[in-house]
């Protein structure tokens, strides 16, 4: 049951603080470094990554998979040639289809427990049996099943956060009654944080971040036009890997591989 | 003849033995489960409650001791109260006496295999 990879959940207490672009950017950024990464995507209500990344037909899904009709195998699509020169990229995709999304969100609690089996499932068929170093979810928003899932699955969970109050109130309940009760070690990644050219502001913002938390800083991530202006249509660190946006990816990643 | 008589006698008393020491097991497990009716006031109940899924948001709303527990099985699927023990690094009657309260709360199976007693999600579960 010893497995060397490591499943990575990255979640959060609102929708829009950046989950997908840190979840397809760091997965890029460990197979830009030669890993062999699976990215998956546990959004069911809201599916994002097989629009992000140009693949809407497939035979089978990460539904499928929860939904006890098809093994995992089944599933992956190989990106591996959307990284020039690195490792291995798949990705397991949640289904777009509206009537998909509906069945997803009407499951009940046996569906749900069963569902939580598969993903666990994953640490010995992926990790162990395929050789995968690192799988990387993307989730949902809040309390939803497929987060929580996902998050008892964890060897390490993200919050994306934001300085907006609601979330900083959120994500602080999130921490102690939510992760601390699973035991899982959880770091924080504050997104979309303005003003942060001086390194003097920086610290502050860091320091901030902790008294508030009482929970590890893995990443601050300033605000970047550039990324809003890439609209989504590519693999930021793949694309303009000078940006600082892809330097700071790289330094979560290295943080993560310590850990 | 006589030799072979003479073994099955000599076999006889260990198999006595082991019959006793089953028959035990089986009086102390029934004894823990009635210590933890007690413990939640809950003598009317002579048989576990079915259908209690072992979702995470109930796994979210347990006591502590008892999240512990049932997480480790949730991770092997099904296992021994000793398998348990070395993944919480609890001791295995306390593991063997929480798997048990788990098992009368609807939570989880309970089946023997020879003299070992197995705790499972159910089935289909994988793990």
């Amino acid at each position: 049951m010893t497995s060397v990879g490591k499943i990575v959940v990255v979640h959060s207490y609102k929708g829009g603080t950046g989950k997908t672009l840190l979840s397809v950017n760091l997965a890029a950024t460990f197979v830009k470094r030669g890993r062999k990464v699976c990215l998956l995507d546990l959004d069911f209500r809201a599916p994002s990554l097989a629009t992000l990344l140009n693949v809407t037909k497939s035979n089978y899904w990460l539904n499928d998979y929860l939904n006890g009709a098809c093994e995992i195998d089944k599933v992956l699509v190989d990106l591996t040639d959307r990284i020039h020169n690195g490792g291995k990229l798949f990705v397991a995709l949640a289904n777009l289809a509206t009537e998909a999304i509906r069945d997803m969100s009407a499951k009940d609690r046996k569906w749900e427990m069963r569902a939580l089996g598969r993903l666990l499932a994953l640490r010995n068929s992926l990790l162990n049996e395929k050789g995968f170093d690192y799988l990387v979810m993307d989730t949902s928003p809040g309390l939803q099943y497929s987060s929580i899932n996902a998050i008892v699955s964890a060897d390490l969970v993200i919050v994306a956060t934001t300085s907006d109050r609601s979330d900083v109130d959120g994500t602080k309940r999130m921490l102690h009654e939510l992760y601390d009760l699973f035991e899982k070690k959880t770091e924080i990644v504050l997104n979309k944080v303005l003003n942060a050219s001086s390194s003097m502001r920086r610290e502050a913002i860091q320091t901030n971040v902790k008294d508030i938390y009482q929970a590890p800083l893995l990443g601050l991530i300033p605000c970047f036009c550039d990324v809003l202006k890439a609209e989504g249509n590519i693999i930021f660190v793949e694309e303009k890997p000078e940006h600082p946006f892809t330097k700071i990816m790289g330094e979560i990643a290295s943080e993560i591989d310590h850990l | 003849m006589a030799v072979k008589a003479q073994e099955a006698l000599g076999k006889r008393p260990l198999h006595v033995l082991e019959k006793i020491r089953e028959n035990l097991e089986k009086l102390n497990e029934k004894m823990e489960v009635m210590i933890e009716l007690q413990k939640h006031d809950r003598k009317d109940v002579s048989l576990p409650i079915t259908d209690a899924p072992l979702d995470v948001m109930t796994l979210l709303s347990m006591p502590d001791h008892l999240r512990k527990t049932a997480m480790a099985l949730c991770r092997l699927g099904r296992a021994t109260a000793d398998e348990i023990a070395q993944q919480t690094t609890r001791a295995r009657a306390v593991e063997s006496a929480y798997l048990n309260q788990l098992v009368i709360m609807g939570h989880l199976k309970k089946e023997r295999k020879g003299r070992k007693a197995y705790f499972c999600v159910e089935k289909e579960y994988k793990g």
